[in-house]
């Protein structure tokens, strides 16, 4: 058989420049994006589309502070994706709760539920600051540092934990029931 | 046998790399018209790349796996039946209602696996795909028909022959009116702008797609590159006067002039399907089945009619 390993160097160099993001715009960062994609900041020269789809996602964009409403879909939008999966925490609110630091509602460390490659600081972070984020990341998957895909199946015991104390035991069951009772009573009939 | 084997290895080879690059001048051309800079013209051989080589993949069943390749078969096969300038192997069997049945089945395929995905999404977009497949079924009839009519024949070979004598296609009036509502019909067998109904990205998520990732849509995109390039040869080979080149000595250098003149025909029509594509916004399901079955109707049937005069 081939061994795939040789054309490793080709993979990650096609992974680098053909991030997908999933259009899953939270909070204020999320009018960062019109221009980034635009002609003023044109992003898709470096073949970085927006995606409607989590299926063919590759790159998840947190824009701005997350709820625990909406962390819940964050946490299944990404076990969505498919396997080489970046994120990217674009402002203060992911980063430690920005100016919602003493919010009861609010997720101060978004990297206690889901592992986040890069951070980018500011309240709100200029295009430019965000197109810097990108270029770091496109750095780190070149030389193999954007894991948070693997830290997440290695450490998934941690993350499960911390997102259990949060929601409550069975918070996945409790959800899908909400969006799909027919397909949950069809397997608790099998059981 | 080996010599027909490598023959249609050659074809696939070259339709797949043209193709990639086709879609790359539509997101390129796409781009300028925003005025932006756009993605390097490789940029899509990088996205399949990266989609093949995605390391966890889903599945929904066997019905979800087959209706991707069932889609990638059906338009490598219409790929063969098409004459190619002078290298296509089964252009003597390529009968017009064939080759303009087989370049639809690929919709029927990726409707069946994404169907079976049980998304509701893309449940939604079968649906609208479904009725477009319904809507352009009358003015294709129609310009098939115009076209049978005037050449007297079914044959899409014997077409391209008949038309290095009297001219092209468009040059007859009724053929010009048949070639108009093909065109139409391109731009929603393409799923470009005022009818791309069925994937509508930002309305339903893509549609159909919203459900393939990693390998299987690596799958669909090398068909889709595919799909592009024979529709557009079809439509150079029946309206814009397909290429037979014999002003060589050489059998080789006769079949590359034939090949660079259809890739110019080929990027004409791509270039008409993109700048209406861009320039226009989307129709609503009813409005386009509405649209196809009254003016592409009457236009292609008019084109039939002056052509059985």
């Amino acid at each position: 058989m081939v061994d795939w390993r040789l054309f490793e160097p080709l993979f990650e160099f096609a992974r680098k420049r053909s991030l997908w993001i999933v259009a899953f715009c939270t909070g204020c960062g999320g009018i960062e994006m019109p221009p980034l994609m635009t002609s003023r900041y044109d992003l898709e020269r470096f073949g970085m589309m927006p995606n409607p789809a989590p299926r063919m996602a590759d790159l998840f964009l947190i824009t701005g502070y997350v709820t625990p409403k909406t962390l819940k879909r964050i946490i299944i939008t990404y076990e969505m994706q498919p396997d080489p999966k970046y994120v990217l925490a674009h402002g203060s609110c992911p980063l430690n709760g920005g100016i919602y630091w003493d919010a009861y509602n609010a997720i101060k460390h978004l990297d206690r539920y889901i592992p986040v490659d890069v951070v980018i600081a500011g309240c709100m972070p200029r295009p430019e600051a965000v197109m810097d984020g990108i270029k770091k990341l496109m750095e780190m998957i070149e030389n193999g540092t954007a894991d948070g895909w693997k830290r997440y199946r290695e450490n998934y015991e941690w993350y499960k934990k911390n997102q259990d104390e949060l929601f409550g035991e069975g918070w996945r069951e409790r959800e899908a029931r909400r969006w799909i009772p027919w397909l949950m009573d069809k397997k608790k009939k099998e059981k | 046998m080996l010599m027909i084997a490598v023959k249609a290895f050659l074809i696939l080879l070259y339709a797949t790399f043209m193709g990639f690059m086709f879609m790359g001048i539509i997101r390129i051309v796409t781009a300028r018209i925003h005025r932006r800079v756009g993605p390097p013209i490789y940029q899509p051989i990088l996205d399949t790349i990266k989609l093949l080589s995605k390391k966890s993949n889903i599945t929904h069943g066997l019905i979800y796996d087959f209706g991707v390749i069932y889609a990638l078969g059906a338009t490598i096969l219409a790929l063969m039946f098409i004459p190619l300038g002078g290298v296509s192997i089964l252009r003597a069997y390529g009968d017009l209602i064939l080759i303009t049945f087989l370049l639809e089945i690929p919709m029927l395929g990726i409707m069946f696996a994404a169907m079976s995905s049980g998304n509701p999404w893309a449940g939604l977009g079968a649906q609208r795909a479904l009725l477009t497949l319904l809507a352009i079924q009358v003015p294709l009839g129609f310009a098939i028909v115009a076209l049978a009519e005037f050449y007297g024949t079914f044959s899409t070979y014997e077409i391209v022959m008949a038309q290095q004598t009297v001219g092209w296609s468009i040059t007859h009036l009724p053929l010009l009116l048949a070639a108009i509502a093909y065109d139409i019909v391109l731009q929603a067998m393409f799923g470009k702008e005022p009818f791309d109904i069925m994937i509508a990205p930002g309305e339903i998520s893509l549609g159909p797609m919203v459900e393939f990732g990693g390998k299987h849509m690596g799958i669909l995109q090398i068909q889709h590159a595919i799909a592009l390039f024979a529709e557009t040869l079809f439509f150079s080979n029946i309206f814009l006067g397909g290429a037979v080149v014999t002003a060589f000595a050489s059998p080789i250098l006769n079949t590359i002039a034939s090949l660079a003149v259809l890739l110019i025909k080929q990027l004409a029509v791509l270039m008409i399907a993109i700048f209406i594509g861009v320039i226009f916004p989307r129709f609503t399901i009813d409005q386009a089945a509405r649209f196809y079955w009254k003016w592409p109707t009457i236009i292609a049937a008019a084109g039939a009619i002056l052509a059985a005069l």
